[in-house]
C-alpha cells in the first residue's frame, strides 16, 4: 500500500515537473513569435501565476471555482467572489489522470481531477457545478476520491430544452437558489447594488471582449493570443483585466495578416494546448470568429437592462446565461448553426474548422448534424478529432493544408 | 525537353515519378528511413542515370507527403490530397470523382468535382487501423510477402472474421485463428473484409454512384478492391501503378 502510495507520489511529482516544462516551452515559443508585444506580458504572467492562492493574492477577494459557461459570472462577482473556471489543456495533467481514470475520459476533466491534486488551495475553495455533459455530472464523484472531504458545492440543474416556458422557469429557480446559496457560504447578503456593480464591470469587460473580437476579425490579432488572452480573464479583476485589454489593442498593428477566413467551432481549446490554432496558422487559415466555450462564448453578450430589481436582474441573468449558451448539451441548439450562419456575412468566412476533443461526445454528435446544414448550405466544413498528444500533428497538419486550398479554389 | 521531379515522402515508403512534360517516363520508390531527402534524391539520380540524363536535366522538383518538409530540393511542397487528386484525375482521363487512398498509417477519401478539384476530404484519425501498417503488420505475423495477398485471399475456401482492424487486437484474432489452424488465405480474405469495413465506416453518408478509385500501395491487391466492392456496393477501379499516383500529381502542380 505504502509503495503504491509513493510510486503515485513520484509520478505527480514527475507531472508537475511535466506540466511547467510544457508551459515553458510554450511561454517561450509564444515570445518569439513575430507578433509578440511587451504589452501581452500582462496575460502571459497572469496566465502562469494561476494558482488559487496567487490568484486570491493578485485580486484580493476569495476564489470560487466553476465548470462550464452557465455560472451567472456577476452573480459569483457580487457575493465577493473571484470567479474561477477551472479547465486544463494540459498533456501531462490528462495522462496523469489515466493513472486512475478511464482513457477515453473527457482530457478536460481529466486534466482538472490532476489540476486539483497540484492545487490544493482548489479543493478547498466553494464550486459551482451547473448539469451540462456527463463527464460534468459525474466530476464531483470523481473529485471526492482525491479528497474524500468535499468542500461546498452547488449544482445547478441545467434543463436542456431551452425554448419550454417551464424550463426557463425552472433554471430562473435554480439561478435564485445559487444566489441564496452564496449568501449562505459567503455569510453575506446580496444587495441590489452589489449586482448591479458587478453587471457593470461585466459589461466593460464585454466592451474589452468585443474590441478583441474585431481585432481578430481584422486580422490584427491571431487566434493563439485571443485565446491567452481572453482564457486570463479569471485571473483578475475585470476592469484591470479591461484595462490591460485596451491598452493592447492600442498597440496592435494595423497591418492584417491574410488567409482564407474560417469559423472555429466545437469542443474548448484550454492553455496550453494550442497544437491545433499553431497547426491552423501552419496552414495558412485565419480564425476571424468562433463559438468555443474557452474563446468568444467564455459568457453570454451582455446587453440593457430593463428591470433593475433584484428579480429583475436575476432574471435577465438566467435568460442570457441559459438562452445564450451554445453547449451541444442542449436538445435544441440550432441557434449554434444560426450563429455560424450569421456570421458568414459578417465576417466573410468561407469555411468551417469543427474540433472534436476525443471524449467529449455531445461535440462529436453535433458535428454531424451541424456538417450536413452547413454543407447543405454552401460552406466548406473539416472535421478534426484529436487529442492533448502531439504525435498527430502531421496528419491534422494534411488536412488543413488540403483544406485551405479547397477554399482557395486552386 | 522538359524534365520535372515529384516525390512523394511517405510513411512507409519514398516514392518518385520522372516526367517529360505530362509524361510519366521513370518511376521508382525505396522504403522510408531517416535521411530521406538523400533516400530520394538517391532514388532520382539512379532515375535520371537509367534514363541516361545528367542531374542538372532536372528543371523543377516538386514533393509532397508526410515528409515534404524535409525534402530542400523541392520548389514547391503541397499537401498529399491534393497531389493525390490531381494524379488520379489525370490518369484517370478525368474520370475519378472519389478516391479511397490506402496510405502507409492513414486513409483518405477524396471527393473530386468535375474539374479534379477537391471538393471534399475526409481522413483517419491517428488510429492506424486499416492502413499500409496493418497489412505490414499482418505480413510479418503471417510470414508472407504482401505480394501474394491477392492470390491467397482468392484461394480462400472457409469462411472466418477478424472482428478488428486495431493492428493490435486483430494481431492478437490472428494468433488466435492460426492456433485453431485456420489457413493463411482465409485469414487474408478476413483481413481484406475488415479494412473494407473500417473504410465503409468512413464513407457511409458518401455518394458513390459513380464508382470508388481505389489507391496507393494496397491498390495493387486486387482482392482488397473485390472486398471494398462487396462492402460499399459500387465499382472499384484502380491504376496499373496506383502507389506513384500522389508522386505524379506533385509533378503535375508545378507550373
Amino acid at each position: 500500500m505504502n509503495n503504491t502510495e509513493n510510486r503515485r507520489d513520484r509520478l505527480l511529482k514527475k507531472t508537475i515537473e511535466k506540466v511547467l516544462a510544457e508551459e515553458k516551452e510554450l511561454l517561450s515559443w509564444l515570445k518569439s513569435r513575430s507578433d509578440y508585444q511587451a504589452e501581452l506580458d500582462y496575460f502571459l504572467d497572469i496566465t502562469a501565476a494561476r494558482g488559487t492562492a496567487e490568484i486570491e493574492a493578485r485580486v484580493g477577494r476569495p476564489v470560487l471555482n466553476l465548470l462550464c459557461n452557465q455560472v451567472p459570472l456577476e452573480l459569483i462577482a457580487a457575493a465577493g467572489y473571484q470567479p474561477v473556471k477551472v479547465a486544463s489543456g494540459s498533456l501531462a495533467e490528462a495522462s496523469f489522470a489515466a493513472y486512475s481514470w478511464p482513457a477515453l475520459m473527457c482530457p478536460v476533466i481529466k486534466g482538472v481531477l490532476t489540476k486539483l491534486e497540484i492545487d490544493k488551495a482548489a479543493l478547498k475553495a466553494p464550486w459551482v457545478i451547473p448539469t451540462t455533459c456527463d463527464w460534468v455530472v459525474k466530476f464531483w464523484e470523481a473529485r471526492k476520491m482525491v479528497d474524500p472531504s468535499p468542500g461546498e458545492v452547488k449544482f445547478l440543474e441545467l434543463p436542456h430544452f431551452r425554448q419550454e416556458t417551464e424550463s426557463q422557469s425552472k433554471w430562473l429557480s435554480e439561478v435564485i437558489k445559487l444566489k441564496e446559496w452564496l449568501e449562505t457560504v459567503s455569510r453575506q447578503k446580496i444587495a441590489r447594488k452589489d449586482l448591479l456593480e458587478a453587471e457593470s464591470a461585466l459589461a466593460r469587460v464585454f466592451v474589452a471582449v468585443t474590441q478583441l473580437k474585431k481585432a481578430r476579425q481584422e486580422g490584427r490579432l491571431s487566434l493563439i493570443w485571443f485565446l491567452l488572452v481572453i482564457g486570463s480573464l479569471f485571473y483578475d479583476l475585470p476592469d484591470q483585466w479591461a484595462q490591460k485589454v485596451t491598452e493592447l489593442i492600442n498597440k496592435l498593428p494595423q497591418t492584417a495578416t491574410t488567409g482564407p477566413k474560417v469559423f472555429l467551432a466545437g469542443s474548448p481549446i484550454f492553455y496550453p494546448n494550442y497544437k491545433l490554432p499553431i497547426l491552423i496558422e501552419e496552414a495558412h487559415l485565419r480564425v476571424v470568429a468562433d463559438d468555443l466555450c474557452s474563446s468568444e462564448r467564455i459568457f453570454p453578450p451582455v446587453g440593457p437592462l430593463e428591470d433593475t430589481s433584484i428579480h429583475g436582474l436575476l432574471a435577465s441573468m438566467a435568460g442570457r446565461y441559459h438562452q445564450g449558451s451554445l453547449c451541444p448539451t442542449f436538445g435544441d441548439n440550432e441557434r449554434r448553426v444560426n450563429n455560424i450562419l450569421g456570421q458568414r456575412n459578417e465576417a466573410g468566412l468561407v469555411g468551417v474548422i469543427f474540433v472534436v476533443l476525443k471524449g467529449c461526445h455531445p461535440y462529436d454528435l453535433e458535428s454531424s448534424t451541424i456538417e450536413m446544414t452547413l454543407k447543405n448550405q454552401g460552406l466548406r466544413f473539416l472535421r478534426l478529432e484529436t487529442d492533448y498528444a502531439l504525435e498527430d500533428r502531421q496528419n491534422l497538419l494534411t488536412r488543413l493544408e488540403a483544406f485551405r486550398h479547397s477554399l482557395s479554389g486552386d | 525537353m522538359t524534365i520535372k521531379a515529384g516525390f512523394d515522402l511517405g510513411s512507409a515508403a519514398i516514392k518518385v515519378v520522372i516526367t517529360e512534360g505530362e509524361k510519366i517516363v521513370w518511376r521508382g520508390q525505396t522504403p522510408t528511413a531517416p535521411g530521406q531527402e538523400a533516400l530520394a534524391k538517391s532514388l532520382l539520380d539512379q532515375g535520371l542515370g537509367e534514363l541516361g540524363l545528367k542531374s542538372d536535366a532536372v528543371s523543377q522538383v516538386a514533393a509532397t507527403g508526410y515528409g515534404k518538409g524535409l525534402c530542400g530540393l523541392a520548389e514547391i511542397r503541397i499537401d498529399e490530397i491534393r497531389a493525390n487528386a490531381v494524379g488520379l484525375f489525370k490518369l484517370s482521363e478525368g474520370q475519378a470523382r472519389v478516391i479511397v487512398n490506402i496510405g502507409g498509417q492513414d486513409i483518405k477519401i477524396i471527393h473530386l468535382d468535375d474539374q479534379g478539384r477537391v471538393a471534399d476530404f475526409k481522413m483517419n484519425d491517428k488510429c492506424a487501423a486499416g492502413t499500409g501498417r496493418f497489412f505490414e503488420v499482418t505480413a510479418r505475423l503471417l510470414d508472407t510477402p504482401l505480394s501474394e495477398f491477392s492470390r491467397l485471399s482468392e484461394d480462400s475456401k472457409e469462411s472466418v472474421s477478424l472482428n478488428s482492424t486495431c493492428v493490435v487486437f486483430a494481431e492478437s484474432e490472428m494468433v488466435s485463428l492460426m492456433a485453431k489452424g485456420a489457413a493463411k488465405g482465409d485469414i487474408i480474405k478476413a483481413l481484406h473484409s475488415s479494412v473494407a469495413r473500417r473504410v465503409g465506416a468512413m464513407m457511409n453518408r458518401d455518394n458513390l454512384d459513380e464508382g470508388v478509385w481505389l489507391d496507393g500501395g494496397p491498390a495493387t491487391n486486387a482482392a482488397l478492391a473485390k472486398a471494398l466492392e462487396d462492402e460499399l456496393i459500387t465499382e472499384v477501379k484502380a491504376l496499373d501503378k496506383p502507389q506513384y499516383t500522389v508522386a505524379y500529381g506533385a509533378v503535375l502542380s508545378l507550373s
